[in-house]
């Protein structure tokens, strides 16, 4: 079990005024039986409302809007979260995550890499570890080599990428093996962004891999969504009016608390 | 009626007077075309109706309860009526509206079911049609317009007068209206059923809206109005689909949808016509299994058929399908427009090949049909009568109860070889009559 | 019904300008077209003038059947009438399909009569489908905001044309108290000042010479849409 003491922040600058802007945002962490939140303080501007609600798949999403021209979005929060991997507790898993979405899809390059795998018949969790450990061997870590609507397959084919492609290749190739897995979205330990990996489903339980580190998911992350793939689990999305450009910020501190 | 067929002319002319036209893209520019109109029109008996009423209503309601069941608790799947992944990997399955439950439980407001009859006068199920089934507004303002050129014909025949569509419709939005105007939503006037969509907001004296007339203010629905007057939304005939409805849930690249719409619907502030999510009923895979839902929903035998299908996902159906490819047409699940369609008999020795291959590494993207000996209809060409295919989208409206709508669009294909209907590939239309007697 | 969107009001003024465009400068083309048969074959120079638009053709045949038919040609009657048609052809529901079947079919005919010998005879037809789309307009269009609306569209057009060709003052006050009469109806934004200071200028012949550029600008500023 572990203390931290969680930051995030991003912040949109907008070299010309921009309106109507809509948002739906997924950036703070909720509680459940690996992390018990407690949030200090979340702040979104400039917004004229703010909802707080639950997607579909369960995390905590909120909406809101801008209507009144502004040239910057931001939010922030920050917490304390008690994390414990060992608490976690069995659940019923969504069927749609057995089944490849449109970034994980059973492409040619994802079958293929799987043909050049030998796995053991046994469970679900020994198959994800060797997935994990081949995967990590054969693909190397560059930012700018893919972007957000990189697919798994097409992040096997440059050989490169980043935490999104490890985690969507990952969940590819488990689905094709037919271990249910999803996307989680979330923060890692450290100063700097925020970070992606994978779960698995095995025996009612879901289980954190982090194929990007190839390491277990442990007591130093925060999850703040999840889903089938990057796409369910984008932290803010938004619509406006404008023919602004825009540079994004973002800053994620998580420490722990001794 | 002969007076009607001789004035076929004239309708046609009153129809372009009305703009009564779709659009399609060429070269990515936007045309728009006349929809040819034949004036022999389809006649079905009341007896013959009163049977394809039944069987509509008892399709449509299982296939509501489907959707019911598959945002819900999942219970056909769970019981082994139909395989998991027919349903979950189905690009029509929206996990996004899992645990929605829409207002009144209604999923497919507005069904438009696709059947064929053959030569031996019994009808067959085509395809379900339960996202937007467009085409109600042809036939709708066709008969209005049969009737100025032909008084006579309607006189003495009996004809079940279909102007009615507006006033189901209408009903069926506001059975479901959670409080505020209805709103009929289209993508723009570069939409190939454009005067579909003016032309039904023109009669059910709905707002026609774009998207950038609608938006959402906490988790409430509003149509913007001139001098800052805004009205909240109660009941939103989208025609425009599921993947573009809400770019901070589905594709973020959409630029005709209103952001944040799926959280109102999802508080229960706005019906959203036809439901979002109901593709993974009307898929072609599933089609197959909507007689076992019939029975296992409504413990009742289906009264209309599916053509003969066969899955080749089934080991006995995929060995059935390769042995008899040359006289079998094989879809694939994922298209939709007549596009996707081949007949066995159409292709040579390589392209069968290469087709079986195909039925062994992708079984679940097709399905195969035995090709229906269609009842061709007359149409006037030139002088003459000439017989073509043609089929019929009969329009069942839910609301408080389920109604099948006394006429429907009927699609004839004027290349004479050609069995695909669909208008956007250069079919024509004609008036459908229900008989009252 | 309720509201009407900002939006669609924008489409109704536009439709109301354009049709009225059509239709006035159809009437003005017949007066010039009959000097051009036998008096001055270049009167048409006259005409481009007035109306600001550029003279790109080359004699009175071209330019007879570019004006008034060519589609790519920006100025010419056809675009225009298509101008009024885009505009009415997305609020059908707000205008209702009769109303716009007149624009339809006045489109359709002035199609039809490219190429012809005797143009101002065949063109008769797409004035009585545009004067029926006035009548039309006036039954069926419920909304009473909506009708004004088309109505300051026209009235607006109207003035900006009969100044444009040097119309009497009486009938220009005449269509100015319409428009007034329209103006005060709706919610649109209205600059009254503006409109009061071009009626001025029209009152004083002097001016009319030496503002003429101004009073087109104050008149097409009077209402913001």
């Amino acid at each position: 079990m572990k203390n931290l003491r969680f930051y995030y922040r991003m912040r949109l600058t907008f070299d010309q005024p921009v309106k109507e802007h809509d948002f739906a945002l997924r950036f703070v962490p909720y509680s459940d039986s690996v992390q018990r939140i407690d949030i200090a303080g979340k702040t979104v501007e400039p917004a004229d409302w703010l909802q707080e609600e639950r997607d579909a798949f369960g995390n905590h999403l909120y909406i809101g809007r801008c209507s009144r021209p502004h040239d910057y979005f931001m939010y922030e929060v920050k917490g304390t979260a008690k994390v414990d991997a060992g608490c976690r507790v069995k659940e019923p898993c969504r069927e749609c995550y057995a089944y490849p979405s449109k970034l994980t899809a059973g492409e040619p390059e994802v079958k293929r890499f799987l043909e050049n795998v030998c796995l053991p018949d046994g469970g679900a969790f020994e198959k994800a570890c060797i997935l994990m450990q081949r995967l990590y061997d054969v693909f190397a870590y560059e930012p700018g080599a893919t972007d957000i609507y990189t697919t798994a397959g097409e992040a096997l084919r440059g050989g490169r990428g980043v935490c999104q492609d490890y985690a969507h290749i990952f969940i590819a190739l488990c689905r094709q093996c037919r271990i249910p897995a999803r996307y989680v979205a979330g923060l890692q330990i450290g100063e700097g962004a925020t970070h992606a990996w994978a779960e698995i489903y095995e025996d009612g339980m879901w289980k954190g891999f982090d194929p990007t580190h190839n390491r277990f998911v442990d007591d130093v992350y925060i999850k703040l969504s999840h889903g089938r793939d990057y796409t369910d689990c984008i932290l803010d999305r938004g619509i406006f009016y404008g023919q602004a450009n825009q540079e994004q910020e973002i800053y994620v501190n998580v420490e722990e608390i001794v | 009626m002969n007076e009607l067929i001789e004035r076929a002319e004239t309708i046609n002319q009153l129809l372009a007077r009305y703009g009564v036209k779709f659009g399609i893209y060429k070269n990515n520019t936007f045309h728009e075309q006349l929809f040819p109109f034949d004036a022999i029109p389809r006649v079905i008996t009341k007896a013959e109706f009163e049977v394809m009423e039944k069987g509509l209503v008892q399709r449509v309601d299982a296939l509501n309860q489907f959707l019911k069941d598959i945002y819900g608790k999942k219970q056909i799947v769970k019981d082994g009526v139909i395989p998991e992944e027919f349903v979950f990997s189905s690009s029509g399955y929206l996990p996004e509206c899992e645990g929605i439950l829409p207002p009144k439980g209604i999923y497919s407001h507005i069904s438009g079911i696709d059947l064929v009859q053959a030569k031996d006068k019994s009808w067959y199920i085509l395809e379900d049609n339960l996202r937007i089934p467009s085409g109600a507004s042809y036939p709708l303002i066709a008969r209005e317009l049969c009737r100025r050129a032909s008084p006579a014909t309607f006189r003495n025949n009996g004809v079940i007068d279909n102007r009615n569509y507006a006033a189901l419709l209408k009903e069926t939005m506001e059975h479901v209206n959670c409080g505020g105007i209805c709103v009929i939503m289209t993508p723009g006037r570069y939409n190939a059923a454009y005067f579909e969509h003016s032309y039904l907001a023109e009669r059910t004296n709905s707002v026609l809206a774009t998207c950038s007339d609608l938006f959402v203010e906490n988790n409430c629905l509003y149509y913007k109005g001139y001098g800052q007057k805004k009205q909240k939304v109660g009941a939103l005939y989208r025609r425009i689909s599921d993947e573009y409805l809400d770019p901070c849930t589905f594709l973020p690249e959409s630029l005709i949808g209103i952001p944040n719409l799926m959280s109102a619907y999802r508080a229960g502030n706005v019906s959203v016509i036809n439901a979002p999510g109901n593709g993974v009923a009307d898929d072609k895979g599933i089609y197959y299994f909507v007689p076992k839902m019939i029975e296992y929903y409504l413990k009742e035998e289906p009264i209309l058929k599916n053509a003969p299908t066969y899955l080749p996902f089934y080991e006995k159906d995929r060995s059935y399908v390769l042995e008899n490819l040359e006289k079998l047409v094989i879809k694939d699940v994922s298209e939709a427009g007549g596009y996707g369609v081949v007949f066995g008999r159409d292709l040579d020795k390589e392209q069968l090949e290469r087709m079986r291959g195909l039925l062994i590494t992708q079984s679940r993207r097709f399905i195969a049909q035995e090709v229906i000996d269609f009842l061709d209809l007359e149409i006037v060409e030139g002088y003459e009568r000439v017989e073509r295919k043609a089929d019929l989208r009969a329009f069942v409206l839910t609301g408080e109860k389920t109604r099948v709508w006394a006429s429907g669009l009927t699609r004839f294909s004027r290349n004479p070889d050609s069995f695909v209907v669909n208008s956007s590939q250069g079919g024509g239309f004609k008036d459908t009559w229900v008989l009252s007697h | 019904m309720g509201t009407i969107s900002l939006e669609k009001m924008n489409h109704l003024f536009w439709l109301g300008r354009y049709a009225e465009r059509v239709y006035t400068t159809l009437r003005m083309f017949d007066w010039y077209y009959d000097v051009m048969i036998d008096k001055n074959p270049m009167e048409y120079q006259e005409y481009c003038r007035r109306l600001a638009i550029p003279d790109i053709y080359t004699d009175v045949e071209n330019f007879t059947q570019s004006y008034l038919f060519d589609g790519n040609n920006a100025d010419s009657m056809y675009a225009n009438l298509m101008r009024a048609f885009d505009n009415a052809v997305v609020i059908r529901e707000e205008v209702s399909s009769e109303v716009l079947s007149y624009i339809q079919m006045s489109l359709d005919a002035l199609k039809l009569s490219a190429g012809c010998a005797a143009p101002v005879l065949e063109l008769q037809k797409v004035t009585d489908y545009l004067l029926a789309f006035w009548g039309c307009a006036d039954d069926y269009v419920e909304n009473e905001e909506s009708r004004n609306v088309l109505k300051c569209g026209k009235y607006l057009e109207r003035l900006d044309l009969y100044f444009r060709f040097d119309y009497p003052t009486a009938m220009l006050e005449k269509e100015y108290s319409k428009l007034k009469n329209r103006m005060c109806r709706v919610k649109l934004v209205c600059y009254d000042e503006k409109l009061e200071e071009f009626i001025q200028i029209v009152r004083n012949p002097e001016a009319r010479k030496k503002k003429y550029t101004e009073a087109l600008e104050l008149l097409g500023e009077a209402v913001e849409v």
